[in-house]
């Protein structure tokens, strides 16, 4: 009895040794929409004598809905985006120095809402199952972790008109136990990242007309007025919702 | 007990010194899925004899190097907001009384972090699996070598740094063989047990 469980539980360790290192995927990402995959990437031309400065001029971010302290990383990643695109002469940053820029500005405002959903409950489950089983449903059991960013970006011309762009991505990590890794999941974010912030500056670079120096004369009045509040606290915390998981193919 | 006393004082003895290389700033370990955690529990077993039919005062010390995968972000708003992790450890005890003898184990273990406490975590532990030991077949309450070991528990992590931890903890140890032999009385026991910890 002894010498057939010995024998059983090597077997069982060679064949989840074999399966994790030769056999099965043992983590992947899905990503929608994919970034690998747009269609017509979006392309415009624009005289460099016609561009104008980009300011930033706020940035909110926030978790589950719940507000969070802005990242400067994500802010960082954003203008480099937004750089990328060359529609704008220079990038400002939040608190930079615009005393030289002229007159022709366009302010930027930025919102980026995560939301994350580890499947708490459903990984408990599914790591009892994997611990009673000594292991060995490891590589056949999958674990999700999902993710989704949007992000808005409300443009203000000189000349007082404002736009504003919104887009969304998704995505999801399937990993067993043994391929879980926190760099798995800055793969994902990264990855959902680039999808949305792609989609936005798209949506942009179509609107290339509107930021030219030439498609708006200056106020006549130079006397500019703003609004000044505090923000409106949210009524009620909101409360986390599902992500919604991607359908889309492993890359 | 004076191994034993040794390894503890080690133990201690290093996590003081690495106290001291500590910075001032506050320690608030970033535990996310993923983060991986080894480390060794070191341990004495105390006996209990639940029945009149045990008779048997097994004790020793015990050890416990252990692996952990931190499998979920926290769960919750209130004081049990906490995180659940997956591994496995290793389970040696040098049985001294009644008789010297050795038993080595290996168990599947899953844990419940409570994390609202910041760098003071405590937990509740579940672990449990084969165990092989030369004492059975020379006490009453165990007839064959093969058995199982399962172990429930609960302890308190302290953060030295954002990656390293003191543990310290009480497990209730239960050894039978889950009726593949009889007589399967079963050798239940206290191990109360300390140790380190280190998260990557």
């Amino acid at each position: 009895m002894t010498r057939h469980l010995v024998h059983r539980t090597i077997l069982g360790l060679v064949v989840l040794a074999t399966a994790t290192t030769v056999g099965c995927r043992t983590r992947w990402i899905d990503v929608s929409p994919s970034p690998t995959n747009r269609d017509n990437p979006v392309t415009q031309s624009i005289l460099n004598d016609e561009r104008v400065p980009l300011v930033m001029d706020g940035f909110r971010m926030t978790q589950n809905g719940a507000p969070q302290n802005p990242s400067t990383e994500v802010e960082h990643r954003i203008l480099n985006t937004v750089q990328e695109t060359r529609l704008f002469s220079t990038l400002i940053p939040l608190g930079g120095n615009v005393a030289s820029l002229g007159d022709k500005v366009v302010t930027a405002r930025i919102t980026f809402d995560e939301t994350i959903d580890s499947h708490s409950g459903k990984t408990a489950w599914k790591g009892f199952l994997i611990g009673a089983s000594m292991f060995l449903l490891s590589p056949v059991i999958d674990l999700d972790y999902d993710y989704a960013a949007e992000a808005s970006l409300e443009l203000g011309r000189w000349d007082g008109q404002v736009k504003r762009y919104t887009a969304r991505s998704a995505g999801t990590a399937h990993y067993t136990v043994f391929a879980a890794s926190p760099t798995l999941i800055g793969e994902l974010k990264g990855q959902v990242t680039e999808a949305c912030l792609t989609d936005l500056m798209d949506q942009l670079i179509r609107d290339t007309n509107f930021y030219v120096a030439s498609s708006a004369p200056l106020p006549d009045s130079p006397v500019v007025s703003v609004t000044v509040k505090a923000r409106k606290p949210q009524s009620s915390l909101a409360s986390p919702s599902a992500v919604p998981v991607s359908t889309a193919p492993a890359p | 007990m004076p191994f034993l006393a040794r390894i503890l004082t080690t133990l201690a003895l290093g996590s003081l010194m690495t106290t001291t290389a500590l910075q001032a700033a506050e320690v608030s370990p970033k535990i996310s899925v993923g983060t991986q955690e080894v480390g060794l529990n070191a341990g004495y077993l105390l006996p209990h004899r639940l029945t009149t039919d045990h008779t048997t005062k097994q004790e020793g010390p015990a050890f416990m190097p252990y692996w952990m995968m931190t499998l979920t972000d926290p769960i919750g708003d209130s004081w049990y907001r906490g995180q659940i992790s997956l591994g496995a450890e290793m389970v040696y005890i040098q049985f001294q009384e009644p008789i010297l003898t050795h038993g080595v184990g290996f168990a599947p273990k899953i844990k419940y972090t409570f994390v609202a406490l910041d760098r003071i975590r405590p937990f509740a532990e579940f672990a449990g699996g084969p165990f092989w030991t030369d004492l059975a077949g020379k006490i009453p309450e165990e007839s064959s070598q093969f058995n199982f070991v399962l172990m429930a528990g609960f302890g308190v992590a302290y953060f030295l740094t954002h990656q390293l931890a003191l543990n310290a903890g009480y497990l209730f140890n239960h050894i039978s063989n889950g009726g593949t032999s009889y007589p399967n009385l079963g050798l239940n026991a206290s191990l109360p047990y300390g140790g380190l910890s280190f998260f990557f």
